[in-house]
């Protein structure tokens, strides 16, 4: 990671970045007031608007992995990029705003695991509940650790520095306000990102020439979503059109937005049934233009690296691009001090915000689901309101051991993707069965989960691809890119759980229906808001969506 | 703090004067960019916050 240009900032720089720590330190400090029990603290009382909780519900994703790694993935693969968003993220934020979230919300549950609780049974919630805060408090110092390493490379920062100041940031307005104040500032970061990059992928592709000059100076495949996606050896991400659909589509996509208690979280933080359903889905309007501000800089950076202008993407120390440096070697190339700052404050809000949320998630799991369901059940909830904020300060200081503890991989995006699918790729089918289908059971839900994990792990360990996986000895299969080795991990690991769930469940003894009032499909009240005017009703906004999103797909086929 | 916008508007409407100001006084060229973006971005931001600004009083 040698031959950075690295980037000089001026005191302008300087000052806009100032100007957005005190914003946050005074976001979480007027927020304090508004905490008075453990409900104010992990789930915002359920009192946030519909319009916050949306950005939120987009921006708690948008951490610095999707900023730098979907540019990165952008000069990498090009633009089939972005199916992350349009086969991957808007169907699943759809599906869990009209289909899921009657029982999310419906339920009373206070998180994710709650709800496993409430439907299955308690070891179902302390399986999801303990993968689930490793999880977060992993990628959580996944990245301070890419933002430390990113801060040294290009600002020539310390890295204990940068760590230990956004983890200290992050610390005082989690901890003074909790989840309202993390929301709070997804959404300010949300702002920060659209106006602090918008200009780029704009100044870059006039650069470039345009959509076709940048087209004309490269393979067709990096300007095309589909066109390339018939075969897997066609295109860059080595993938066919069955792999991306299944994997990425169902069960990847579906798995993170409509499991995630991260993301979850926000919607449910929603004031009503109405605001915890349309929550995801007008976040899934923005989210569908983001391609243009984060994936076409690095389609433009390859087209720009082509050009005689004397910029390249720069070389990794071992050789091969370092395509997570694409995205701030072009902020050094098209912004001038000043516009500089705000990027880099845009860059350095991801990180924090990114950072905020998994704190707040990892709380609110920690503290009603393994500190109160198996540690101290009936305290009064000052005592829990206590243990939440203790959480903040643990959870930090763990994400900082982490950011310690990681070592580097080619692609942050391409490791985040195992990740999920180890983890979170069983996680569809159990919520799936249980949703839908009242006569999935605990145990049932319980080993398939396990199986799931269990064939995750199996199909790593037994393909191969650019040299990862393949631990098991034997090698059965040797995919084109590991991108396509984790989406067919995901489809194994999800068909294995979707079926041993139906198995177990039907040798098991069910749950009386007496009990699943609000938690199934059949035993819950839908409500129909039919006298609403048509936008605020789930479905005809999910209609209006798929139109968008059918247009976008056919536009850049 | 009742509204989310006014600490968003005003933050903008802050960062767009200073921007603005940049581009005034330095001009600051970028090195693949020659057009005054401090003062022209800095402009639209300074827009974006005081829109903001007033949703924020004019709220039903």
């Amino acid at each position: 990671m040698l031959d950075s240009p690295g980037v000089t900032l001026g005191a302008v720089d300087y000052l806009i970045l100032a100007i957005y720590f005190a914003l946050v330190l005074f976001i979480g400090w007027a927020l304090k007031r508004k905490v008075a029990t453990s409900a104010d603290f992990l789930t915002s009382g359920r009192s946030v608007p519909l319009w916050i909780t949306s950005l939120a519900f987009l921006a708690a994703n948008l951490g610095a992995q999707e900023v730098i790694g979907m540019c990165a993935s952008g000069a990498k693969y090009g633009f089939m990029t972005a199916h992350f968003y349009w086969v991957g993220a808007v169907p699943a934020m759809l599906f869990v705003g009209v289909f899921m979230m009657p029982f999310y919300y419906g339920s009373r549950a206070r998180s994710v695991p709650e709800y496993l609780k409430l439907r299955f049974d308690e070891k179902t919630r302390a399986l999801n509940a303990v993968t689930f805060a490793v999880m977060t408090v992993f990628s959580s110092g996944i990245s301070m650790y890419a933002l430390g390493l990113l801060f040294e490379l290009v600002l020539h920062w310390s890295f204990t520095a940068s760590v230990l100041l956004s983890a200290v940031i992050v610390l005082v307005y989690t901890f003074l306000g909790g989840l309202t104040s993390a929301i709070y500032n997804e959404v300010l970061q949300f702002f920060l990102i659209v106006l602090g990059f918008a200009p780029l992928a704009v100044m870059a592709v006039m650069k470039a020439g345009g959509w076709s000059g940048m087209a004309a100076r490269m393979p067709a495949v990096m300007t095309h979503t589909w066109s390339y996606a018939g075969s897997a050896s066609e295109n860059p991400m080595g993938i066919e059109a069955f792999g991306l659909i299944a994997g990425l589509g169902f069960v990847l996509s579906f798995g993170y937005w409509c499991t995630d208690f991260l993301v979850v979280q926000r919607a449910m933080a929603a004031e009503s049934m109405s605001g915890a359903r349309r929550t995801p889905l007008i976040a899934a309007f923005p989210k569908m233009i983001m391609p243009f501000i984060v994936i076409v800089p690095g389609v433009a950076a390859v087209a720009l690296s082509h050009m005689p202008l004397g910029y390249a993407i720069p070389h990794k120390a071992g050789g091969g691009l370092d395509y997570d440096q694409t995205l701030t070697t072009l902020m050094a190339q098209f912004y001038p001090s000043g516009m500089l700052g705000l990027g880099l404050t845009a860059l350095m809000a991801s990180f924090m915000s990114g950072m905020a949320g998994n704190v707040t998630a990892f709380n609110t799991v920690w503290t009603y689901d393994l500190y109160q369901g198996h540690i101290r059940k009936n305290e009064p909830d000052d005592h829990y309101l206590q243990v939440g904020r203790i959480t903040t300060v643990v959870g930090v200081a763990l994400s900082v051991a982490v950011a310690y503890l990681v070592t580097a991989f080619n692609n942050l995006n391409d490791f985040l993707q195992l990740v999920f699918s180890f983890v979170n790729a069983p996680l569809f089918a159990t919520f799936l069965l249980g949703m839908f289908w009242k006569r999935a059971t605990g145990h049932g839900a319980f080993t398939g989960l396990l199986a799931g994990t269990a064939a995750a792990a199996a199909t790593h360990g037994l393909t191969v691809a650019e040299h990862k996986g393949g631990w098991l000895g034997a090698v059965l299969h040797t995919f084109p890119s590991t991108m396509a080795q984790n989406f067919w991990i995901a489809i194994c690991a999800w068909s294995a759980c979707f079926v041993v769930t139906i198995l177990v469940s039907l040798a098991s003894r069910p749950k009386p229906d007496s009990d699943l009032h609000n938690l199934v499909y059949g035993l819950t009240e839908i409500p129909h808001d039919k006298l609403a005017r048509w936008f605020e009703r789930p479905v005809p906004v999910a209609v209006v969506l798929i139109g968008v999103l059918l247009l976008l797909n056919w536009w850049f086929w | 703090m009742n509204d989310l916008r006014i600490p968003i508007g005003g933050f903008f409407t802050l960062v767009g004067a200073i921007l603005a100001v940049t581009g005034v006084a330095s001009g600051g060229r970028a090195r693949l960019e020659s057009a005054n973006i401090n003062l022209y971005y800095g402009v639209a931001l300074l827009v974006f916050g005081c829109v903001m600004l007033w949703l924020a009083r004019h709220r039903s």
